[in-house]
């Protein structure tokens, strides 16, 4: 039982770093549909930016806030230099365009700030408490926080306010939105932005578990994509909801049958999701917006 | 002015000639080349810029005692990408310039398992970091090692564990790559031999969560630790969830657990551990002297990824030096007598293996600091 308890709270914390990258992933691709295949580069490079910003001599919270503010930049820009430019043009070019753009971020962080990978430092001096039977990382405690605040923050955000309500009917049907008087292509950039800082927000937390490197994007983002499709692609709630079973999977998956296969668990379920409710979980709302 | 046939013709072969003619003068030309696969990119990155910098200041070492059968050496590297697929292509394009002469390969096994095929089909020599024993027993005589093999760690761990700090019951972790596995392998055997229980658990490269793990490892109710981690930020993860998650039994590591990526990654986690190590700065006078000549050059501590290469370069150099040609099979006569040469690993001996180190250094993580405790020599 102890076990379990531990394995509970480890899943659940690194299920909502998955979380937090896959909901980026649905935001972007309910507005463009087009997947953002760089959205994994996000968090790599607001983790080197916060690096950067506490050794410039920042405080912490500082440092967050430039991190964090790069990050809108640099989801304006992406908008303007990736997505726009191709917005006429079918999906494939876009996302091809994408993929391209993550790998130019990659080896733009690697040619400006070098191979090392780097410390950053947790918010909490204690690394973390031990409760009971079960330790609980600092760290995973907080992005479990930060995660449901997102969680609740999404839900007054899209459906209590006019700007969430905007960014929603410019992702049902641009078109329609645009007769409304809508500025689609501003609603597009704010959900760039906003994707931006949430892979972002995601870099910034799990930077203290898994150390700051080139690779942290891409293998978080991996695991994202995978929570995105279990969840039902382009629905929010899929997205936290698979986020966090991909998280508790793979690590009960791990400790109850076998370590080495623990990311295979992860695309075991990705696989059986593809075969037999290729929606995924909340696919029903994505059908009828189809 | 006229042009006969006969003018014709002579322009006609020059133009043909001449291409050869130039490429011939390249391949003999000014500098004698030696190509290195290196990872540049990717998450070995950082061990990859160390590496390089360890094979030019052997380089620039030998320039100016008077280089390479009287020329400048030159060094090309290519970036293997960290990746199998990276040090193929990586390798390819090294082995299609004909006046490379020999080759600096991988400190990874899977990496070297990746272009050994090609190595044979190029029929030159290549210098490996790469530990899995295997490398040097499967029919390739174009591969040298500049690292002890894992069978000597393995042992070395499992003595030391046994013998010094009286340890019965182990847990053994290792990635499920070549490396990890061979290394693995090794350790478990040479516990066997000495009648200690293990518990074998293996891990993918690149996990972000080691609590399984570690939770194996505490339920599993081992003594003491044997590991071998192919990544450092693997290591490091480990490392901290291993204390977080309150497993304080001795630990001791293959080579990994005491590179300066990982000092740097793991912090305090990995204080009081025990590592092997090929390289350790106070374990020899060739050890000391390339300690010094690093430290001054790049300012930071040595470690066994700059140190290898800097004795490959070395090496590579008095063989063609003593062999007088760059002809392949006479420089692997020549690596293959050497006997006696003082490195910074430690003092290379090759057998008909093409391994030219058999013992390793047992080093302790002192508060960060790495101290030499003793140097463990194998003569089977």
């Amino acid at each position: 039982m102890d076990l379990a308890l531990q394995l509970l709270f480890t899943g659940i914390g690194i299920g909502a770093v998955y979380a937090l990258v896959a909901l980026g992933f649905v935001l972007i691709f309910r507005a463009t549909n087009v997947v953002n295949f760089a959205q994994g580069e996000f968090s790599m490079v607001a983790a080197y930016l916060m690096v950067v910003a506490v050794e410039a001599g920042l405080p912490y919270w500082a440092a967050f806030i430039v991190a964090l503010l790069g990050m809108a930049l640099l989801g304006v820009v992406f908008n303007l230099g990736v997505y726009y430019p191709l917005r006429h043009r079918t999906y494939l070019p876009v996302i091809i365009a994408t993929i391209g753009a993550s790998i130019l971020l990659a080896n733009s962080v690697l040619a400006i700030y070098g191979p090392q990978p780097q410390v950053l430092e947790g918010w909490f001096e204690t690394p973390g408490i031990q409760v009971g039977p079960v330790y609980l990382d600092s760290q995973y405690l907080l992005i479990i926080c930060v995660t449901i605040c997102l969680v609740i923050f999404n839900f007054w955000f899209f459906e209590k306010t006019l700007l969430g309500k905007k960014l929603q009917a410019t992702s049902q049907d641009k078109e329609m939105a645009s007769l409304l008087g809508i500025s689609v292509s501003t609603m597009i950039m704010i959900t760039f932005i906003y994707s931006a800082v949430l892979g972002g927000l995601a870099g910034i937390l799990v930077a203290p578990v898994l150390f700051v490197s080139i690779q942290m994007g891409s293998t978080i983002a991996l695991k994202a994509f995978a929570a995105t499709i279990i969840g039902g692609f382009g629905d929010v709630a899929g997205a936290i909801i698979g986020g966090l079973a991909l998280g508790v999977i793979e690590t009960f998956g791990a400790a109850y049958i076998s370590v080495p296969y623990k990311d295979g668990f992860a695309f075991l379920v990705l696989v059986a999701f593809l075969i037999f409710r290729p929606q995924g979980i909340f696919g029903e709302r994505v059908a009828e917006k189809a | 002015m006229r042009l006969t046939r006969r003018d014709f013709a002579a322009g006609i072969a020059a133009g043909i000639a001449a291409p050869y003619i130039i490429k011939s003068a390249n391949a003999q030309g000014a500098t004698i080349k030696i190509g290195m696969c290196a990872p540049v990119t990717g998450p070995a990155a950082e061990s990859g810029g160390y590496a390089i910098k360890g094979a030019k200041l052997a380089l620039e070492a030998v320039n100016k005692a008077g280089g390479i059968l009287g020329k400048q050496g030159e060094l090309i590297v290519e970036d293997d990408q960290t990746t199998n697929p990276g040090i193929v292509l990586a390798f390819s394009k090294l082995a299609s310039q004909p006046d490379i002469v020999g080759f600096l390969g991988s400190i990874r096994s899977t990496q070297v398992h990746a272009m050994a095929p090609d190595v044979i089909k190029l029929g030159k020599p290549v210098m490996i970091g790469g530990t899995d024993p295997k490398l040097t027993h499967m029919d390739n005589q174009w591969l040298f090692r500049f690292r002890p093999n894992d069978s000597y760690s393995g042992r070395v761990i499992a003595e030391f564990g046994v013998n010094t700090l009286g340890k019965k019951k182990w847990a053994v972790l290792h990635s499920t790559d070549a490396f990890g596995t061979a290394g693995g392998n090794a350790l478990t055997g040479a516990l066997e031999k000495l009648g200690c229980t293990t518990f074998d658990q293996g891990y993918a490269n690149q996990s972000q969560d080691f609590t399984p793990v570690v939770l194996a490892i505490k339920q599993s109710g081992a003594e003491i630790l044997g590991s071998y981690f192919t990544f450092e930020n693997d290591l490091g993860i480990f490392a901290r969830q291993l204390r977080q998650l309150g497993v304080n039994i001795p630990w001791v590591g293959s080579p990994s657990i005491v590179n300066i990526t990982a000092l740097k990654l793991a912090g305090p986690a990995l204080y009081n551990t025990y590592g092997v190590a090929d390289y350790a700065e106070d374990s020899s006078e060739g050890s000391k002297a390339f300690g010094k000549i690093y430290r001054d050059a790049v300012k930071v501590a040595p470690d066994n990824q700059s140190s290898w290469t800097f004795d490959a370069i070395n090496v590579l150099s008095a063989a063609i030096n003593k062999a007088g040609s760059t002809e392949p099979a006479k420089i692997r006569e020549a690596i293959l007598a050497i006997k006696k040469f003082p490195g910074a690993e430690g003092e290379y001996n090759f057998d008909q293996n093409g391994d030219g180190l058999h013992g390793y250094n047992i080093v302790k993580n002192e508060k960060g600091k790495i101290v030499f405790d003793k140097h463990i020599e194998f003569n089977d």
